[in-house]
């Protein structure tokens, strides 16, 4: 329902929105839904959706020769002008590859011709692409609503003056923003660690980052796709504000959207009224990387109940950390359900905590599930990772501990709900070091040692009230090596690719023998990327892109961080990390107080 | 003021393969869409107020299906028709809003076709002869409590073909669909796949739905 459909041949440029990823969860994605509508309303523009098949209509679609389509045309993606890609996880690489094969075009961008549409990708695994540089035309880095209108428009142009796609690539270098990879020469030291990159055509040796500077006139979509199939967020997703304040150390996220930027009462009230109307449902969910951290939430929740209650609209929060839950929040909620609550300490020991930066104290997490629980929850999940820098066996029996303790807390309360017992899931993950993060230097834990910590835990669990889970650290460790991977690994992709992978963070996909197979056939070590404790003088493959965010700041979180001292957040105190360059959110607000 | 109105749709091309649920958020979220005066359900967990006929089995068409809702305002009932179909994929597609005759418990049958594609018709309709000259014709039924056999025989046998033509094969039947319980027309291609390993592309409409007098709901 409320999908786009125009005439081909009224429209002048075709881009194919591919998400690497089943139908129900590519739909669940908000940052599709922004673009498919900014881009659509441009009227010689057509911006169509395209998921991965799930193995048994990939089968169909391969049996009939079938080539992989558009959902809104069913035309073949081959013929339009622009395939684009959302790069949301590493593990979905493999799915991207995959619908090139199923779509019939060319992997490598060398060997598609004039006539194969043009490859692009955004989204966080833009800010280190490079293992998918020899697949990729270009990439837009950061806020993609308008660097991907001024993209199509150029492209239109050169369409129209009948240029080439080499030309059209150099043009598009000069966009901020967008990164071609073909125009950069990359150098490996012997040891194989980057030497350098030399940017050829014109192309500048840094590649900017997209920034949207205000949140209140930024393109938001007035209506969205609603399937008609049940999908994993079913609801309105609205977005209240982007970046974070928090500085966690281990939170890609937290540094790649930076600076933070809200959107005002006004504006998002008026945007959750059109969609109610546009879609009809009935569940606005106020989205974020952290949405407590909004600054009137209080404010905007009692606005909006002006017409939420009378129309029936419930609304939800997702991500509320453990200091930005009070029970008069609760009470402004519809949370109709009290089924379960998740909070993430992340780490164990108050230590640990420090190291990452997460500046929540057990003190607050306890005074959190007691309120919880005397408001009737009785369900808790805490999120953990392991492996995290300076991490000992100590620091993870401390999870359970942690544990223990929100589980007593709720028998101390006296006026617990009679006849019911307490639940408190620990999950665990994987740690894995990302680009752009304080921790980029550091070498991921060897599987051995994360199943050691793995086994700790199972092995230590205190009450039958706790129930343990982790992931398989195997997943973690390809994540890791292509989150920090060069344009060595195209290759490995590519075999990948051949020999059939896809789905890996599928568990009925994920086929590990087969990945170390293919990484002692070409001869590459995967723990050079992942395990490998790096210097600060390296050259990493992503360091000719800028995001806003300067090494030196990030050296200097390293250090404090292996020193266990925390960082206010930027609400708190300006950490310099060089966002304010982009002279927008709360950088500049922030300024004008101290006018 | 409430007013009890019957909503008749049909579901029909790739809608139908929508499930029961889905159908139920689906025209709930197009209720709500197009600012109909609609009754809630008064509970902890507001929802807009809809009774559906009979389920419809996924992969059936539905010709002629209904729902009924509650209006807390009075309108001209064209009016809903309209504006329901604005807001509903154009797969589903609301034929008329009317006042209720007879309550949705009474439906005690359902008029099914079929349509199937075979390179013979002749031989497919002697091979459901051979079928019906059996003792008793059993297939495995999915129900709550697991799978068991189960006879059709009694149900189908006097199904009558209506159309023969070189390429396909019609059908009629009508089958008990009641909250006391419901035959499947699915059910027939097991048993002729079971039997005679024919599976033709058959595509199964439901086209109304009956009371206990054989007379059409309405």
């Amino acid at each position: 329902m409320n999908s786009i459909l125009k005439d081909p041949q009224e429209t002048d440029v075709r881009f194919a929105f591919c998400f690497p990823d089943i139908y129900e969860i590519g739909m669940s994605h908000l940052g599709l839904k922004i673009l498919y509508g900014a881009i659509n309303q441009v009227p010689y523009f057509w911006c169509e959706r395209v998921f991965a098949p799930w193995i048994d209509m990939e089968a169909c679609l391969l049996e009939q020769h079938i080539p992989l389509y558009a959902l809104e045309s069913g035309d073949a993606v081959k013929k339009f002008d622009f395939v684009g890609f959302t790069l949301q996880y590493e593990l979905s690489y493999t799915n991207v590859l995959n619908m090139l094969k199923l779509a019939e075009i060319p992997l490598r961008s060398t060997e598609r011709g004039e006539e194969f549409p043009l490859v692009v990708g955004g989204g966080p695994c833009a800010c280190n692409p490079e293992p998918l540089a020899d697949f990729f035309d270009l990439f837009m880095l950061g806020d993609g609503e308008e660097v991907i209108l001024e993209l199509l428009e150029l492209y239109r142009d050169c369409k129209a003056n009948r240029l080439h796609k080499k030309g059209f690539l150099q043009k598009a270098s000069q966009i901020k923003g967008v990164y071609v990879p073909s125009l950069y020469q990359v150098a490996y030291r012997e040891d194989g660690t980057i030497l350098s990159y030399t940017p050829q055509d014109g192309a500048p040796a840094k590649i900017e980052k997209r920034v949207v500077q205000n949140m209140d006139s930024a393109y938001y979509p007035d209506s969205m796709v609603v399937p008609i199939i049940d999908i994993v967020h079913n609801r309105i997703s609205e977005e209240v504000l982007r970046g974070c304040i928090r500085g966690c150390r281990f939170c890609q996220a937290g540094f790649l959207y930076r600076p933070f930027r809200e959107k005002g009462i006004p504006t998002i009230d008026q945007q959750c009224r059109a969609l109610c109307e546009s879609t009809g449902y009935d569940e606005i969910s106020l989205s974020s990387l952290s949405t407590s951290d909004y600054s009137k939430l209080n404010e905007l929740i009692d606005t909006m109940h002006d017409w939420t209650e009378k129309d029936k609209v419930s609304i939800s929060l997702p991500s509320l950390r453990v200091d930005g839950f009070s029970p008069e929040l609760m009470q402004r909620i519809n949370s109709v359900r009290k089924s379960g609550l998740t909070f993430a300490p992340e780490a164990g020991s108050q230590r640990l905590r420090d190291v990452i930066n997460k500046n929540v104290t057990e003190e607050e997490l306890l005074h959190t599930v007691k309120v919880a629980f005397h408001e009737g929850w009785n369900k808790i999940k805490l999120y953990f990772m392991i492996g995290l820098p300076t991490e000992t066996l100590e620091d993870v029996l401390a999870i359970l501990r942690l544990g223990k303790n929100v589980v007593d807390a709720f028998y101390e309360d006296r006026e617990r709900p009679k006849g019911k017992g307490v639940e408190v899931t620990l999950s665990a993950a994987a740690f894995v070091p990302k680009p752009f993060t304080p921790f980029q230097w550091f070498g991921q834990d060897s599987m051995e040692e994360m199943q050691k910590k793995q086994y700790t835990l199972k092995d230590h669990i205190p009450t039958k009230r706790l129930t343990v889970n982790y992931h398989d650290a195997k997943t973690s460790y390809l994540e890791a090596v292509f989150a920090r991977g060069d344009r060595k690994l195209g290759a490995v992709l590519e075999l990948a690719c051949k020999r059939g992978l896809r789905f890996d963070s599928w568990d009925d996909c994920f086929d590990f023998s087969t990945w170390m197979t293919l990484f002692s056939e070409l001869n590459i070590d995967p723990d050079f990327y992942a395990v490998r404790q790096r210097e600060f003088s390296e050259v990493f493959p992503w360091d000719h892109l800028d995001y806003g965010i300067s090494k030196e700041f990030l050296i200097k979180e390293c250090e404090r961080a292996y020193a266990a001292k925390t960082t206010p957040n930027c609400r708190e105190k300006c950490a310099g990390c060089g966002a304010s360059c982009y002279g927008g959110g709360l950088c500049v607000e922030k300024r004008a107080n101290l006018v | 003021m409430l007013r009890n109105v019957r909503i008749w749709f049909e579901k029909k091309g790739s809608a139908k393969y929508i499930s029961h649920l889905d159908l139920t958020r689906c025209m709930s979220r197009a209720l709500r869409a197009s600012a109909l005066p609609v009754w809630y359900t008064e509970g902890f967990n507001p929802r807009v107020y809809m009774t559906f006929g009979m389920p419809l089995s996924l992969g059936i068409t539905g010709k002629r299906e209904c729902m009924d809702i509650r209006l807390t305002e009075d309108m001209p009932l064209e009016k809903i028709q309209e504006r329901l179909n604005l807001r509903l994929p154009l797969d589903l597609r609301v034929l008329e809003a009317a006042e209720p005759l007879a309550k949705l418990e009474t439906i005690r049958w359902a008029d099914y076709s079929y349509r199937m594609e075979t390179t013979d018709s002749t031989l497919l309709e002697k091979a459901f002869e051979k079928l019906f000259s059996l003792e008793a014709v059993t297939v495995l039924k999915h129900t709550k409590k697991g799978e068991k056999e189960f006879d059709i025989k009694p149900y189908f046998q006097k199904m009558i073909f209506d159309a023969r033509e070189s390429s396909f094969l019609t059908a009629q039947v009508l089958l008990p669909c009641s909250v006391e319980g419901s035959i499947n027309p699915a059910l027939l291609l097991d048993a002729l796949q079971k039997y005679s390993g024919e599976e033709p592309y058959t595509e199964i409409c439901r086209n109304r739905l009956l009371t206990k007098d054989f007379l059409e709901l309405r």
